[in-house]
């Protein structure tokens, strides 16, 4: 229920970072591949890649280009993710970093071959490939200094000081 | 009843395979969408194979037919060839007999107008020293006619029948026929067999080689005057002069022979 809801709302920023243009730069990022990446925590590798083929499709609708290729980055995308992780047994920073680069690298990469496969022109070319990765590795790596804070933040080493200093 | 189950990874790469074949009908260009340019390019071998197939089996059936028609023609034409080739030879056969007749007849001025043409059936020049002729009692042949061959004296009639008779050569070793060298009053007999000769003539008598020898009639079977051969070497055997004779007529050649009345000669 989580991954759903998670990836509703990544669907929703990804349309208002390609929609707001406050900085054209994060118009390239992908947080929906966050949501992939996310789920190789609980999911099958199977079940990553349908999540990755449903992002995948989403991105497609909200870029307005040709419905499919996009959907097959993404699954090919999560299910090298989800290989990877379990394969190294990624955790912490890594964890996201890692994987929201290997997700945006695969992805885009499979799109610009599937696209090119079928000879119709790419909305984007390396330029904008290194983009979305640069883009959704820095969003990777917000969640996972995000991640640290909040566990640092609702850790017992914290709670046991602040109890220290009140007295 | 068997279940298909479909696994979900494969389920997965079916769903893949369906959205590129969805994405190729969507990618348009200018000669139609990518899915109908990939459509074409992949069914048009297979279609052009099929076309050249069915043209190959056309060209091979037609062949076939048309190969067995020609051979039928070829057949036809060889029996065809086969019929001329025997009609031919059985012509060029008559042509010679036609030929070697009116030879025979030129030949024999004076013989010809009793006498009959017959043509050669069969002959046994080894062992019985006849031939058979296509001339017998209801040709009105008779028994001991004088039998000519183109360059002489072939032998007589020893056997008729209704339309045929046997014809005892000078080479039958009972044949024999009242002769004389040319240009010698002596007589003699020329007796048949595998080597003639001409015997009864008076001692040392010289007859020089190549001599003529011509029948007398004396036996009353052959007319006087027909050519019997020419003499070899000669040589007295006791009281008598034997002359070796070397017949002229060929027997083996003779297709067509002249058969003279019988009783013509001067006994």
């Amino acid at each position: 229920m989580s991954v759903a809801l998670g990836l509703v709302a990544a669907v929703l920023v990804q349309f208002a970072l390609q929609s707001v243009h406050v900085w054209s730069a994060l118009a390239a990022c992908q947080p929906v591949l966050l949501v992939v990446v996310a789920s190789a925590r609980r999911l099958r590798p199977t079940s990553v890649a349908w999540l990755g083929l449903g992002a995948g499709l989403a991105t497609d609708l909200l870029a307005g280009r040709v419905i499919g290729p996009g959907g097959v980055a993404g699954a090919a995308a999560g299910a090298l993710v989800a290989h990877v992780i379990r394969k190294f047994e990624l955790e912490g920073p890594l964890f996201w970093i890692v994987g929201s680069l290997l997700a945006a690298t695969s992805g885009e990469v499979v799109w610009l071959a599937l696209t090119t496969s079928l000879g119709a022109q790419p909305d984007h070319g390396p330029i904008g490939v290194l983009a979305a990765v640069a883009t959704t590795g820095m969003l990777g790596l917000l969640v996972a200094a995000a991640e640290r804070a909040w566990a640092w933040w609702i850790s017992p080493e914290r709670r046991r000081r602040r109890g220290l200093r009140s007295r | 009843m068997a279940r298909f189950r479909l696994r979900p990874a494969t389920a997965l790469v079916l769903a893949c395979v369906g959205l590129y074949v969805a994405a190729a009908a969507q990618v348009r260009s200018g000669r139609g969408t990518a899915l109908s340019l990939a459509f074409d390019a992949v069914s048009t071998p297979p279609l052009a194979l099929v076309a050249a197939l069915s043209s190959l089996w056309d060209d091979v059936t037609s062949g076939r037919h048309d190969l067995k028609t020609t051979l039928g023609d070829v057949r036809d034409l060889r029996r065809e060839v086969a019929e001329l080739r025997q009609s031919n030879q059985l012509l060029a056969a008559e042509l010679a007999a036609m030929r070697q007749g009116s030879r025979l007849l030129a030949g024999l001025p004076t013989l010809s107008e009793n006498a009959s043409v017959a043509q050669v059936v069969a002959r046994d020049l080894f062992v019985t020293h006849t031939m058979v002729l296509d001339r017998g009692a209801r040709h009105g042949v008779a028994l001991d006619a004088p039998v000519l061959g183109e360059t002489g004296v072939l032998g007589r009639v020893d056997r008729v029948y209704g339309a045929s008779c046997r014809v005892q050569l000078l080479t039958h070793p009972a044949a024999a026929a009242a002769a004389r060298p040319v240009g010698f009053d002596a007589e003699g007999l020329l007796e048949g067999g595998d080597q003639p000769r001409l015997t009864g003539l008076p001692p040392y008598t010289e007859v020089s080689a190549e001599t003529a020898v011509v029948t007398t009639g004396s036996e009353g079977i052959y007319p006087p005057g027909l050519l019997l051969g020419v003499t070899g070497e000669s040589h007295t055997e006791g009281l008598f002069t034997s002359v070796k004779v070397i017949l002229a007529a060929r027997p083996a050649e003779a297709i067509v022979v002249a058969i003279l009345p019988a009783g013509r000669g001067q006994p």
